[in-house]
């Protein structure tokens, strides 16, 4: 198989998803975000972005933690270093395989 | 497919989308348009002068301290209710860093005194001083989160203090005045952002905020 296509099947399927993607994409650059600023930026709806977030957390790519702000619900969402590694990661190789096609 | 540089820069920009930050650094500037003021309409020697002066070091901690608590408070009750919340990752503290920008402003510090000390007339040139050195500031803020409208502040404030050196007002009141007016520019521009901002985002109904209970 040549280098670039075992690139791309070597690609990391969980992230690669385009709202998974934009979700770590999003994760990585921040400390922690909630569950409303993240439907806001990715346009899923509540149903479609719990399951996104219940794949990246099976996977230990995320942790979710319910808590409150005074008596405000809030959902809190963080990239575990795995998770970190796993983007960054894929990020190097997809770039590498833009690079070589 | 999905531009993730953009994602990223867009969650960075977050952070300024609101304009609060101007809002509160307009004001701190404002105030310290305020106080350069009494410091030149007061006579120099005086009592209240010099108590004044010793207030200097008093208005910048408290000023900074002032900044944080009122972007954390507006925060808390217009922006996260209506766009969510987003804690941004805290720099590490980098000891080379920190020494490098220690020794620069000691730098600078230095030179504008002994430049002061040597020729007493470039006083006149401390409005548009402080206008290039904010522009810098600005200017390096405003490339790395990509925001137009802190190009434009950039731009306000070299040409603030430039014009105002050059219409010959005087040190401190030249100062004072570029303080005034690039608060003042701040404060529209960081209002004209909110503005914008609650027009696009208007606060969720209540329960649409959560994720379902699943989680």
């Amino acid at each position: 198989m040549p280098t670039d296509l075992r690139d791309l099947a070597g690609l990391d399927r969980l992230i690669h998803e385009p709202a998974r993607l934009v979700l770590t994409a999003i994760l990585s650059v921040v400390e922690s975000a909630d569950f409303l600023y993240l439907q806001r930026e990715t346009g899923l709806t509540k149903g479609n972005l719990s399951s996104h977030l219940a794949k990246l957390e099976e996977a230990r790519y995320i942790t979710i933690e319910k808590t409150y702000r005074g008596r405000v619900p809030l959902t809190l969402v963080r990239l575990t270093d795995a998770g970190a590694a796993a983007y960054k990661a894929y990020r190097t190789r997809f770039k590498k395989f833009l690079e070589q096609t | 497919m999905v531009d993730i540089k953009r994602i990223e820069k867009r969650t960075v920009q977050y952070f300024y989308e609101d304009g609060l930050n101007e809002i509160a650094l307009g004001l701190i500037f404002l105030l310290l348009g305020g106080y350069f003021f009494a410091q030149a309409a007061i006579p120099e020697g005086s009592p209240l002068n010099a108590m004044l002066s010793v207030l200097f070091v008093f208005v910048i901690i408290s000023s900074g301290f002032l900044v944080s608590r009122f972007i954390r408070y507006f925060k808390r009750r217009i922006t996260y209710p209506r766009t969510g919340y987003v804690a941004f990752k805290k720099k590490k503290p980098n000891p080379k860093r920190r020494a490098a920008v220690v020794i620069t402003s000691g730098l600078i510090g230095a030179s504008l005194a002994a430049l002061y000390t040597l020729s007493p007339a470039l006083k006149a040139l401390f409005p548009a001083l402080n206008g290039l050195l904010f522009a810098v500031a600005i200017f390096f803020i405003a490339n790395k989160v990509g925001l137009v409208r802190f190009h434009v502040l950039a731009a306000a404030s070299a040409a603030i203090g430039v014009v105002v050196t050059t219409s010959g007002v005087g040190d401190i009141k030249g100062v004072s005045l570029y303080y005034g007016l690039f608060g003042a520019a701040m404060v529209v521009s960081g209002l004209a952002a909110l503005i914008v901002y609650l027009r696009r985002s208007p606060r969720p109904e209540a329960g649409d905020t959560e994720g379902p209970d699943a989680h």
